[in-house]
């Protein structure tokens, strides 16, 4: 019974699936690390045209941490070039989600971080692997890179002064 | 399921509704992703990997999700070709299209029918969730739904049943889950507030038919959760209590015990340092959809990881805790410092500190999870220092110390094992996008296997490509038959968001972790490859 009313609603909203509503991501809740709830749609829609960069890490990813310890160095000197946003997404599960907070505070990162503690986000972005960054422009995304080698911020960054 | 299928349709009408009322069309969209997962396996004595009859596993999964405004559809189909060794039990080939669901959102109302993850708490009393790595898929199939009726409460309410690989449990799980915001209930409403309070409470229920001779065998196990958190800018305070009414099942021997969990998180924050704390003591907390299940990754209700840092090293990954639960008590701290740049001990770049001590014990009653026992589960001293000595180079240095009793950890070996870890890493970057990353550790213990040691190399020479050549040597093993090389090489190229890597080499046989929550995974010898994409806009 289940599987007929799930093919048929998939079925009908794949039929009517070319129209009408507003283009906009799941209103999916994360919390920021000082507790308040942080609703993704909003943040990805108030920004319209100004570029919203989401890396998804964790504390216990390495490649993640390298790259975001290098953002960080250029954080402030990049802004000036072009005002972008950047939000840090952990995907840490209870087992470590406690740690955000101190760990980011540890590490001075000046930039958002927020946290997706049962991976509702990464599930609904299909993200599969960390790191994973993507742009986000005008409610879309635009552009999104799966792990990280030293040196390919500077990838990101070329990706940001042209869009 | 009556239920449902209302719930289904008056999703859909509302959302045709809705589709005429809005003037601009525009499209909705698709997005997914693939992962595959592939090993060949070649015969090894000298480790003890035998290959299998078909000599190849391969673990496939595309995930597909429509979004079309407020209302989101997605279907994820797995196939097991056959899985890889020690991953599940699927000999043979097998596929099929799982975690269906359809799901309807609003900013203070949704509604989800098929298979869903959902998590109360910390998790401690319920949590489903998907690890592929590990192969942990506990999604329930039936209905959540989630409501805000006022700014300060949230509720969650959910019923289904487990799915268990291709098929789903014989029980069903329910639970509902309800959070007051106080700060928000009852301080002004005009100010901003940087201390938030919260106070939240948990049910879940799982009823599974008894049929068997014993009279007071409880079909239906209930557990209650209440917790604290307080947040502020600078600290923050999460308490969480656990009771689970009787629940025999196989894996407690059918213990008639009550289980009990308390866990406690303290954290501080300040300027370039973060400091942070937490305690859990807990017994009989094996909470299962059903009752006869023995393997570790098969039908948890709910999620109770092994609280102490997950470590990168090849070496310390040979002696890791997993939560015993069945009873156990103890602590974990972590300190996180930097030094700023252009200071004394911070140097031209500044330099970053983190510290971690965890320890876990048995209780010495069982029943009262505040009186801590005698027995020494596992402890972990470690620190790492990372300096950036140049644009050009940086260096890591760690250093770590843990006792492992391995007859409770992993039931097999020497009663207790004490080992120091030594690490040092450096990555030189000599142009853009080319960088070599050297990691060197060695393990020392005079117990179980002996002294280990390992060398990465990763060897960047143009971005997409990366190349990497890796060894870890038991030279110390008593038995000098047994003093393997696993050595391991491999290379990775990546384009935007898919990403394909290949390798060859050698698998150590033991624990692996995920989370906190392990599978056995067999000796290997042999390729492995790894495509994965994400896709959709």
């Amino acid at each position: 019974m289940l599987k007929k009313i799930l093919y048929s609603s998939l079925l009908s909203f794949l039929i009517t699936g070319y129209a009408h509503a507003q283009d906009s991501f799941s209103p999916i809740k994360l919390k920021s690390v000082s507790g308040k709830q942080i609703n993704f749609a909003e943040v990805a829609a108030s920004s319209k045209d100004t570029i919203v960069v989401v890396s998804f890490w964790a504390t216990w990813c390495i490649p993640c941490i390298s790259e975001l310890d290098n953002i960080n160095e250029v954080f402030k000197e990049k802004q000036a070039i072009k005002p972008f946003k950047f939000i840090g997404v952990a995907i840490d599960d209870s087992r470590t989600a406690q740690r955000v907070k101190p760990f980011v505070a540890g590490k001075g990162w000046q930039f958002d971080v927020l946290i997706d503690i049962n991976s509702e986000l990464k599930r609904a972005l299909n993200v599969t692997d960390v790191p994973h960054v993507m742009i986000i422009k005008n409610n879309k995304i635009v552009y999104r890179h799966t792990g990280y080698i030293v040196g390919e911020e500077d990838n990101l960054f070329e990706k940001i002064k042209s869009l | 399921m009556k239920r449902i299928l209302i719930t289904a349709l008056a999703c859909i009408s509302i959302k045709t509704t809705f589709s005429q009322q809005t003037e601009q069309p525009i499209k909705g969209h698709l997005n997914g992703s693939f992962e595959n997962y592939s090993q060949y396996y070649m015969q090894d004595d000298k480790i003890g990997a035998t290959a299998p009859q078909d000599k190849v596993g391969s673990n496939n999964f595309l995930k597909l999700d429509y979004t079309y405004g407020k209302f989101t559809a997605g279907v994820q189909f797995e196939a097991y070709l056959p899985s890889i060794n020690g991953y599940y039990d699927i000999a043979a080939n097998q596929s099929k299209l799982v975690n269906r669901y359809f799901k309807y959102t609003e900013e203070k109302f949704s509604v989800q029918v098929g298979d869903f993850y959902e998590q109360f708490g910390s998790g401690l009393i319920f949590r489903s969730y998907e690890n592929r790595q590990i192969g942990i898929n506990n999604a329930l199939e039936g209905i959540n739904i989630y409501v805000e009726p006022t700014e300060f409460l949230k509720i969650k309410a959910l019923y289904g049943r487990t799915r268990k690989l291709f098929d789903y449990s014989n029980s069903i799980t329910r639970g509902v889950d309800a959070e007051i915001d106080i700060t928000k209930a009852f301080a002004s409403k005009t100010k901003e507030h940087s201390t938030h309070i919260a106070i939240g409470g948990s049910y879940v229920g799982r009823y599974q038919e008894y049929t068997g001779p014993i009279d007071d065998y409880p079909s239906t196990v209930d557990a209650f959760a209440t917790r604290f958190d307080l947040n502020s800018n600078d600290y923050s305070l999460n308490i969480e209590y656990v009771n689970k009414g009787k629940d025999p099942h196989f894996i407690n021997q059918n213990s008639f015990e009550k289980g009990k969990a308390l866990l406690i998180n303290a954290a501080y924050t300040k300027n370039n340092l973060g400091i942070t704390f937490t305690g859990r003591s807990l017994t009989n907390m094996d909470f299962r959809s059903e009752r006869n299940i023995a393997i570790a990754t098969q039908l948890p209700v709910n999620y109770v990881p092994a609280l102490t840092k997950q470590h990168d090293y090849l070496t310390s990954n040979i002696y890791v805790y997993s939560a015993q639960l069945k009873a156990e008590t103890g602590f974990q701290t972590d300190l996180y410092y930097s030094f700023k740049p252009n200071t004394k001990l911070g140097g031209k770049y500044g330099t970053k500190i983190a510290a971690n001590f965890s320890t876990y014990y048995s209780l010495k009653n069982n029943n009262d999870i505040l009186s801590g026992g005698n027995d020494k589960y596992y402890s972990d001293a470690n620190i790492e220092l990372k300096k950036k000595f140049s644009k050009k180079f940086e260096a890591t240095l760690g250093l770590q110390n843990i006792f492992y009793n391995a007859l409770v950890i992993s039931g097999s070996g020497h009663e207790n094992v004490t080992s120091n870890i030594l690490g040092l890493s450096g990555i030189y970057k000599f142009a853009s996008k080319k960088s070599l990353k050297v990691t060197l550790e060695h393990l020392w213990t005079k117990e179980d296997k002996g002294n280990w040691a390992s060398l990465i190399t990763e060897y960047s020479f143009s971005s997409p490509y990366s190349f990497y050549v890796s060894d870890l040597f038991n030279y110390g093993n008593s038995e000098s038959d047994k003093q393997n090389h696993y050595y391991n090489v491999g290379a990775s190229v990546t384009k935007n968001s898919t990403r394909f890597a290949l390798g060859f080499g050698r698998q150590r046989a033991g624990l692996f972790c995920v989370g906190g929550v392990c599978r056995f995974v067999p000796s290997a010898y042999g390729f492995t490859a790894t495509l994965t994409t994400s896709f959709g806009n």
